[in-house]
């Protein structure tokens, strides 16, 4: 899979390191908001909301690099850009559907942050640079927490209706 | 003599048809107005052919009625053509002793010729040239000699035609002409029927048929794009813009079928050129899905239509006018798609480029709705004056419009900017499917109506173009004459007699023929109490098309019949003294009832 | 906020993505190919407006609507023969075809072999759900035989068409396959293609999580396919190419089948010789009728 494309992390220095998260973040709050318009679009209001709140926590993320870069780095330009990555932590297309309930949307975020968790993993082996292996090391471990956040909300969350939307629903309609 | 017919046939080894292009070129080239049709069995070679060439001193409108010079070099192959070679009490006939029918037991029913002739046509071939083979020119030969016709200039046209092959051949042929000649001086004509001199320059006029010069009013109108597929009797509209688009930096593209033919001219119109397609029947039923999308999706079009005889294969070779209705209806969806039909191989000129104008000026398809007879027939023009012409392109957006662009912007005349890629700014997604003023898809009732809306008045202009309608005749006649496509050349020349012998009608020959003008129609019809819509079909197409917008008076019918059953101008002039004196008849008081 | 920072490549996956929003159902497959191609096209760096993007008719054939080239959602079957003629009349234009597997290989299936012989210089992409997703689930022509669909309620008698090996009997000089399930990889071979001088083609497995058959296919992608660099394929190898084609309807090879390592000079390369060497012959327009005087 080539997700990453002209990186090479073994030189991979501190401020592209905070740059590339930024802009990974980045990529899962937009995704969010996608999954959240299809959502709507679709009328399911519930995973349309989860969705956006979804979108504001990566929002929050991509801030909190955003300064920390912004602090040790100042005006600095970046010397990364979208095209360098793809798909690391925004949550699958293809884990949605328009009659999903909470729980399946949870699922979706959870998916997410196990995507993430493994870029992290899988990239860290080839990073030289102590401060980018630090770096990396606490994102990938921030990912598990939030793992654990999500499970936490899925088992705290009431048991799904016997019937769903699915069951219940018009059947889709041909053009 | 200011007028001659003649009409030969012959199996297609004799190269009868080829005789017939010797004598037009060369009559045309000497100042001659003329006029030529040609006709085949169903055969790919080898078969039955046949030709009609008309000689006039001022302009032909119509290939003739019966012939006044009828040619057999074979009986049988000449008796196939029927109607279309009518030999009248009028008739010189000229035929080959070799097929051993007595002059007096000729096989033609019910008439007898003016003058027969037996002439040992393949012996003075084999005399002249060595060989049977140059009967055709033998024949021209007898007619330089009988009627006086444009004897150098054909000479001039054998030389020019076999020098390519070596000198022997031109001698041989020189040889079988003169022989030929020299028989016709030995047998003259019991009255002599020479030719008038033409009153004109040699070389000042054009000669051409209809298919050819559509292509090259095409080019002229800044067309750079063909796609289509091969059917009788268009295919020459593409062979030759296929032979010069290049050389304007365009393209021709034979596609696999009719559609892709006309999807990929559609796709040149979207990428900004010009672009058309021609077809006949059958292709044009397959080519309405992507019309209706032009028309949606407003982009200029020109669609060429040859008509046949139809449904189906019908008579694939035969001239009708039964397309109309498949070209002002077939769409689904409610469109309006303007119809130009020429009348001759002239006017082709005219009515491509308006049909190239309107395209561009309303974005939308026009079909140019041509019949077999004016695309096949070959026929002395009128040199154009290019001056004459405007060349219309398609509006395109202005800068300040390119920075908030709005594809299908609703605006006074519903004509909205047309950007095309490479044109920064102006990205739309053109569709079929209904679209909002930013082109976006849409399922809105409301967008739907007034898009229509936009799309209908847009065109409505059209209705006001007296340009696109011929009306002669006194506005007040009583009696009309209304007719289209190569057949209004046959009404015409009725109307110009029954004129001449005092009848007090009118004549009205659209080029616009669908959308239906109905102001101009109702001004016509207004003093109008009898008449005829004069067409080649079954039904009737144009007449049936005007009663459903307009109030077509009682007394105004149709006459029409299927193709290749030419209407003749004595059939019209017989409908119109009928008409003209039943006119003549008091008025029957009809009690109302209130 | 961060994305306004001057970036590195011309384009961004940004600069391809119009406003509207897909109405495709949640989980399509065509949401991540639209995302690759977004990609695929920020890479290959021209400018939206030189781009033409035209599609037939399908939930898949609404794509180029979700970008910001100029598209065409054109008619059904028609998305080839379209994008040939806007090529021909500026072959400057970089252009895209998009088509579902019943618009390309039903409808329009006539028209494929044509595409590839001409060898216009444009690229193919059919979304292939082996179902008819906008008119809800209908037989498609990539079927598998013995489907159960509304217009097979007794499972399919038909056996499928395989695209991959159409085109490359044909003769496409590209032939690609990819799937959602690795967008990146997707929108690789996207890339790949788009660059390849002359038609190619990439057939997407973009499930329809609608009438499709299970509603995991994505993941069972994810689970099953097979790069065919990994699995050492020489895409400059035409035989091997269809070997490996033979798995259609049941491996997943993602990546370049086919690659003609000596491209040859496409109709539209030539069309510009062709003009060039016959533009002195050209009459001026207003003498176009001196042809035809008798001289
Ligand atoms: C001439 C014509 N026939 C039929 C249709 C109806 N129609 C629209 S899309 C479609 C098939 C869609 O299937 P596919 O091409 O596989 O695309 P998908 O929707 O699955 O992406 C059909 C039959 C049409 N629009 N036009
Ligand atoms: S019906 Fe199928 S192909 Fe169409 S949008 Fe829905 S999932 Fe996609």
């Amino acid at each position: 899979m080539t997700k990453t494309r002209s990186i090479d992390f073994s030189k991979l220095g501190l401020r592209d390191a905070l740059d590339l998260a930024t802009i990974i973040e980045e990529e899962a709050k937009e995704r969010y908001q996608e999954l959240a318009d299809q959502m709507e679009l679709h009328h399911n209001a519930a995973a349309a909301h989860f969705f956006r709140f979804m979108h504001d926590v990566e929002v929050i993320h991509e801030r909190k690099l955003f300064e920390r870069r912004t602090a040790l780095f100042g005006k600095e330009p970046r010397t990364v850009d979208r095209g360098m990555i793809f798909d690391i932590e925004a949550p699958d297309y293809d884990s949605v559907r328009a009659t999903m309930t909470p729980r399946q949307a949870l699922h979706t975020a959870l998916a997410a942050e196990v995507k993430a968790f493994e870029f992290f993993e899988a990239s860290l082996p080839s990073v030289t640079d102590a401060d980018v292996r630090e770096l990396f090391t606490e994102l990938r471990d921030e990912e598990l927490e939030h793992q654990g956040l999500v499970q936490k909300q899925i088992t705290a969350l009431a048991p799904d209706d016997a019937i769903t939307t699915e069951d219940m629903g018009d059947d889709p309609v041909a053009q | 003599m200011d007028d001659l017919v003649i009409g030969m046939a012959g199996s297609g080894g004799d190269g009868i048809v080829s005789a017939g292009e010797s004598l037009i070129s060369a009559a045309t080239y000497e100042g001659y107005y003329a006029m030529m049709t040609k006709s085949f069995g169903s055969q790919v070679r080898g078969g039955e052919s046949s030709c009609r060439v008309r000689l006039s001193t001022h302009r032909v409108l119509n290939p003739g009625g019966a012939l006044d010079v009828a040619i057999a070099l074979n009986w049988d192959d000449f008796l196939k053509f029927g109607a279309e070679l009518p030999v009248a009490g009028t008739t010189i006939v000229i035929y080959e002793s070799k097929t051993g029918v007595a002059p007096d037991a000729l096989p033609l029913v019910g008439v007898a010729p003016r003058e027969v002739f037996a002439v040992p046509i393949g012996e003075l071939a084999k005399q002249g040239a060595g060989s049977d083979k140059a009967k055709n020119t033998v024949v021209l030969g007898l007619l330089a000699g009988w009627f006086g016709l444009a004897r150098t200039s054909i000479l001039r046209g054998l030389r020019k035609k076999f020098i390519k092959k070596g000198e022997a051949l031109v001698a041989a042929n020189e040889k079988a002409f003169q022989l030929g000649e020299q028989y016709a001086k030995e047998h003259p004509l019991a009255t002599p029927r020479a030719m008038d001199a033409p009153g004109v320059q040699p070389g000042s006029r054009l000669l051409t048929d209809g298919n050819d010069m559509a292509a090259a009013a095409a080019l002229f109108a800044g067309c750079e794009f063909f796609g289509g597929y091969p059917i009788t009797p268009s295919t020459e509209v593409m062979q030759f813009f296929n032979r010069e688009v290049w050389k304007y930096g365009g393209a021709v593209l034979q596609c696999e079928d009719e559609i892709a033919g006309i999807g990929a001219a559609l796709g040149a119109s979207f990428a900004g050129k010009k672009s058309m397609t021609s077809t006949s029947g059958p292709g044009l039923s397959l080519k309405s899905e992507i019309m209706g999308l032009a028309s949606i999706a407003e982009l200029p079009l020109v669609i060429i239509d040859v008509q046949r005889g139809g449904p189906s294969t019908g008579l694939p070779t035969k001239s009708e006018q039964s397309d109309l209705f498949a070209a002002a209806y077939s769409a689904h969806g409610d469109v309006l798609r303007p119809v130009l039909a020429p009348t001759s191989v002239a006017d082709t000129f005219d009515v491509t480029v308006e049909a190239f104008n309107i395209a561009e000026r309303y974005q939308t398809p026009v079909i140019i709705l041509s019949d077999q007879e004016v695309a096949q027939r070959k026929e002395t023009v009128d040199p154009i004056d290019p001056a004459r012409f405007t060349i219309e392109t398609r509006r395109v957006p202005t800068a300040a419009e390119l920075t908030d662009y709005q594809r299908y912007r609703f605006t006074d005349d519903g004509v909205s900017p047309l950007s095309h890629p490479g044109m920064q700014g102006g990205n739309y997604q053109g569709a079929g499917i209904e679209h909002n003023e930013r082109a976006n898809p849409t399922a809105s009732g409301k967008l739907h109506e007034q898009m229509n809306a936009k799309r209908f008045k847009k065109l409505a202009p059209l209705q006001r173009r007296k340009d696109l309608f011929h009306i002669d005749g006194n506005p007040k006649a009583p009696l009309a004459l209304i007719s289209w496509g190569s057949i209004a050349g046959v009404t015409r020349e009725a109307y110009e007699a029954a004129r001449k012998e005092g009848l007090d009608v009118k004549l009205l020959v659209p080029w616009l023929v669908y959308p239906v003008a109905e102001e101009i129609y109702r001004d016509f019809f207004s003093s109008v109490r009898s008449g005829f819509v004069v067409e080649q079909s079954y039904q009737g197409q144009l007449y049936r098309i005007l009663r459903s917008y307009v109030e077509v008076p009682a007394g105004v019918v149709a006459f029409c019949r299927s193709g290749a059953n030419p209407i003749q101008p004595g059939d019209v002039l017989a409908k119109l003294r009928t008409a003209s004196l039943t006119l003549q008849e008091p008025a029957v008081q009809v009690p109302v009832e209130d | 906020m961060p994305t306004s920072v001057a970036a590195l490549a011309a384009y961004q996956s940004k600069d391809f993505k119009s406003d509207l929003k897909p109405i495709w159902c949640p989980g399509c497959g065509d949401f991540g190919v639209v995302q690759a191609i977004y990609r695929a096209l920020a890479a290959i760096g021209r400018a939206p407006h030189d781009i033409a993007f035209v599609s037939g008719i399908g939930c898949s054939s609404r794509i180029p609507g979700y970008t910001t080239a100029y598209g065409f959602n054109s008619v059904h079957g028609r998305a080839l023969p379209i994008a040939q003629g806007i090529k021909l009349a500026n072959p400057d234009l970089l252009v895209l075809v998009a088509s579902g597997d019943g618009d390309g290989f039903s409808i329009g299936g006539g028209h494929v072999p044509h595409a590839v012989r001409r060898n216009i210089d444009i690229t193919y992409i059919v979304m292939d759900n082996q179902i008819y997703g906008l008119t809800k689930g209908q037989l498609s022509p990539t079927s598998p035989k013995g489907l159960k669909t509304v217009t097979s309620e007794y499972g399919s008698l038909e056996e499928p068409v395989n695209p991959l090996m159409y085109m490359l009997a044909y003769g496409a000089g590209f032939v690609g396959q990819g799937t959602p399930a690795d967008m990146a990889g997707l929108a690789d071979v996207i890339e790949q293609a788009t660059r390849y001088p002359g038609f190619s083609f990439v057939n997407v497995q973009s499930p329809c999580v609608t009438f499709g058959e299970d509603d995991d296919q994505v993941k069972d992608h994810r689970a099953n396919m097979k790069s065919l660099a990994s699995l050492g394929h020489d895409p400059t190898d035409r035989l091997a190419a269809m070997g490996l084609a033979q798995g259609y309807g049941t491996d997943l090879h993602t990546g370049i089948f086919y690659k003609n390592p000596n491209p040859p000079p496409t109709f539209d390369a030539q069309m510009r010789v062709r003009q060039a060497e016959l533009a002195p012959k050209a009459l001026p327009r207003e003498r176009i009728l001196d042809m035809f005087v008798q001289r």
